[in-house]
């Protein structure tokens, strides 16, 4: 018996060398928390997604409701392959590095084959960069969706889940995250307010231009209606699972656990969202005369979005304006694209573009020198340097990455739009996106109850 | 309309032999009011249109009575007072008001003729409401009407009823309450009006429950002007960017004031008149009855403005004033007399409570 154990650990010892002088080095140390750290954001981040699914199935009809949740699960499995395969290399790859061309876009490590374990000198392994990675374009493509809702063809979304994962969203990351011009220029976007929430948003937005409105939503004299949601208490519950996700989106962005400022970005991040949230019903309390659960809601999220580029350079009271700026921006937003009549079921083209773009300038007005130092990337903002240059520079890249996923995604869709039509029929919208392309409903027996009644 | 002209659409109303003529002279009003809106004193068109209301409702119950004794009922077993609630009730019907109505009659001697009683009344009042819808006036939505059995009874029924709300009463029952308040005697037996309003009129609306519940169903519609001083419009749908002047100005306004009058025993009716009547109790300073009658007149004369919708031959109202009646002055007016409003809204909720 004895034996046999001295022998299996003689073994052991050979295959894991490291076991055989347990004594880990503080650089190792570093590593696995780090590992660890970010393996756990990616799964918050991953999470999200369940916060997507509730808020985009809450804020949309019972007749399609199967329809929203589900495709997300099938979006998500197809853009991870796709993000495999060409979207993180046209990101992070580094074969391209010495040229000129890297600038714009990255190249190499396409179907990416990671080290299976950190490699010497490593802060994380590589594949746990990537899930992390892979979890952001696929909050940006899920943000796309809310252009899609309740009339787009399930073709159109598989088609342009290939094509969002592989030539648009990589385009921006690279450009703010992965070493391309504007990270070169000094452009702030800690977590993302511009390359996930923006980008998401304007390929929304370009989706419900192409797609016109839900039928019903606008009266023929302009004047909008109401189309409810069938749960607010789904869409509720879907802004606290974000909530509690994002923490993994901005501290996870930290990628490290080191000295501790990843708390810093949580402690912002919580402000930020709780100053969105409460400024929105407020306004829309003093505005309309009612508090609205929707605004609310959206007010959250607005909150978090706008932290989601800053939380690591301001001030815990810029952190709170941000938010409250935020909430009352949302509510305005969703006015002005209704009188604009764009028809924007889940509310993203407010709640992610307007507020993304506000996230972002923020940066340049609240940044201090001594965080922007701390990070690494650009400067102070007007308060704390005097100086105009980041806000500058946080205007340059909302509008250059605004431009350019607008284009692009207009492109993309109406090519779609000519070649393979974007929205079903008008009698499949009426019967419902559950029954007309999956062939059955999310909620069978109220469903058939309404059938029956028609 | 000229005092000649209404004379004779009085006397041809009081004359005419059935329905018919009597909705063509409905519609030929009509026409003539709607061009008066601009010209005539609010007050008085209000008083000339619900004198025509109150003739064109007696006139059906003359045509009823002749009915039920053409079918063999006979005539009236017992005298009766055929009532209105709501705007008909306070005088204030505008050109598309609905049938608030209720039934009361004397109690007759014996059983037997109770039972005749309460079958002819059914009778009749079914045939009144029939004729009344065919008059364009469509039925009550919350029940509240002669055919309905709870608002048909005889005096002394009436006055159990009344008992059991001052007894038990909660939210629902205080609302009921507040419904009688407003009632008026448009064709039969006043006497039997003043019976009843004796033993309405009594110490039991004093009780503090009641007194909590007429608050909070006072309460309940609030004037539509937000913190900033801005009209709160509808946001959605058809009549997005109308005002609803029916329910967030002259309703919350009507309440207010009849929350004071009742508790001040003040058997008025229409809310002009209330206020006078507070004004002469020393309720109201004349400042304060001068600013809320001038803010509800306005309220009367925007309520005439509102869109109408013709609803299967009937004349139905939104209650909503569309924003491209708003003109600049008319919004600033409107403004400062929703303000008025809140003010009397305030004032109503600090005094009971």
């Amino acid at each position: 018996m004895v034996k046999k154990l001295v022998l299996s650990l003689v073994a052991l010892s050979l295959v894991f060398p490291a076991m055989a002088f347990a004594d880990p080095t503080t650089t190792s140390l570093d590593m696995g928390l780090n590992a660890l750290w970010i393996l756990v954001s990616f799964i918050l981040v991953l999470l999200m997604q369940g916060g997507f699914i509730l808020l985009e199935a809450g804020s949309t009809r019972m007749k399609n409701a199967g329809h929203v949740a589900g495709k997300t699960i099938f979006t998500v499995g197809l853009g991870s392959l796709v993000y495999w395969a060409v979207g993180y290399g046209l990101t992070f790859g580094s074969d391209n590095a010495e040229a000129g061309i890297n600038k714009i876009i990255g190249w190499g490590s396409f179907f990416f084959e990671p080290a299976i374990t950190a490699l010497e000198g490593d802060s994380y392994p590589s594949t746990i960069y990537f899930l992390f990675q892979l979890a952001f374009a696929m909050i940006a493509l899920s943000i796309a969706w809310g252009g899609f809702a309740e009339r787009a063809k399930l073709s159109s979304y598989l088609v342009f889940t290939l094509l969002f994962t592989s030539v648009i969203y990589p385009v921006i990351a690279h450009w703010i995250w992965g070493g391309g011009w504007l990270a070169a220029d000094g452009a702030q976007d800690y977590a993302g307010s511009t390359v996930v929430h923006l980008t998401g948003a304007l390929a929304a937005f370009a989706a419900t231009v192409l797609l016109k409105p839900r039928i019903g939503k606008f009266n023929k004299d302009g004047s909008a209606n109401e189309i409810l949601g069938h749960n607010q208490v789904f869409s509720a519950l879907s802004v606290l699972l974000l909530w509690v996700g994002w923490f993994g989106f901005n501290a996870g962005s930290a990628v490290s656990v080191g000295d501790g400022f990843f708390g810093y970005v949580a402690f912002n991040t919580q402000l930020g969202a709780a100053a969105g949230a409460v400024a929105a019903l407020l306004i829309s309390w003093l505005v309309t005369g009612k508090a609205d659960i929707t605004a609310t809601l959206n007010g959250g999220l607005a909150g978090l979005v706008a932290i989601t580029a800053s939380c690591a350079f301001v001030d815990p009271w810029a952190a709170v304006v941000i938010g409250l700026v935020a909430g009352v921006l949302v509510f305005y937003s969703v006015k002005f694209f209704e009188k604009m009549k764009v028809d924007d079921p889940i509310y993203a083209l407010s709640v992610h573009g307007a507020a993304g773009i506000w996230g972002t300038l923020a940066n340049g007005i609240f940044a201090t020198q001594v965080l922007a130092e701390k990070v690494g990337v650009g400067q102070g903002g007007l308060i704390d340097t005097g100086s105009w240059h980041q806000l500058w520079i946080q205007f340059e890249s909302v509008v250059v990455c605004g431009a350019y996923v607008l284009a692009a995604s207009f492109l993309i869709l109406g090519v779609m739009k000519m070649v393979m039509g974007f929205r079903v029929t008008e009698e499949q919208e009426i019967i419902g996106l559950d029954l007309s392309e999956h062939g059955t409903f999310g909620y069978p027996e109220q469903m058939k109850k309404v059938q029956q009644n028609l | 309309m000229s005092d000649p002209v209404y004379a004779h659409m009085l006397t041809q109303i009081g004359t005419a032999d059935d329905i018919k003529t009597l909705r063509g002279l409905r519609d030929q009003i009509h026409r003539q009011m709607e061009a008066l809106l601009l010209e005539c004193p609010v007050e008085r068109l209000y008083s000339t249109l619900n004198e025509m209301h109150d003739a064109l409702i007696g006139r059906v119950m003359v045509l009823a009575e002749e009915q039920m004794a053409r079918s063999g009922n006979g005539s009236p077993p017992v005298p009766y007072a055929y009532i209105l609630f709501g705007s008909g009730g306070r005088e204030e019907q505008t050109l598309s008001s609905d049938q608030d109505s209720g039934l009361l009659y004397e109690d007759p001697d014996d059983e037997a003729s109770r039972d005749d009683a309460s079958r002819y009344f059914r009778d009749f009042a079914e045939i009144a409401v029939q004729m009344l819808q065919q008059l364009g006036y469509p039925p009550c939505d919350g029940g509240v009407i002669s055919s309905n059995p709870e608002w048909r009874m005889s005096l002394s029924e009436w006055k159990t009823k009344l008992n059991g709300w001052f007894q038990d009463p909660d939210w629902e029952r205080v609302r009921y309450l507040l419904i009688v308040a407003d009632g008026r005697c448009v064709y039969g037996e006043l006497k039997l009006m003043q019976a009843f309003q004796d033993h309405f009129y009594s110490d039991m609306l004093r009780n503090p429950i009641i007194v909590k519940h007429m608050l909070s169903n006072t309460m309940r519609h609030k004037v539509l002007i937000g913190v900033f001083g801005q009209l709160l419009k509808e946001e959605y749908g058809q009549d997005a960017g109308s005002l609803d002047v029916k329910y967030g100005a002259y309703i919350p306004m009507v309440n207010a004031v009849r929350m004071m009058a009742v508790q001040s025993g003040l058997r008025e009716s229409s809310t002009l008149e209330r206020l006078r009547g507070l004004l002469e109790k020393g309720k109201l300073s004349s400042e304060d009855a001068h600013a809320y009658s001038e803010a509800f007149r306005l309220f009367l004369r925007l309520r005439l403005m509102t869109t109408e919708r013709s609803v299967d031959g009937m004349f139905a109202n939104t209650g909503k004033l569309a924003s491209s009646k708003l003109s600049k002055e008319l919004t600033d007016e409107l403004k400062s007399s929703l303000r008025v409003g809140k003010k009397l809204e305030r004032r109503v909720n600090k005094q009971t409570t």
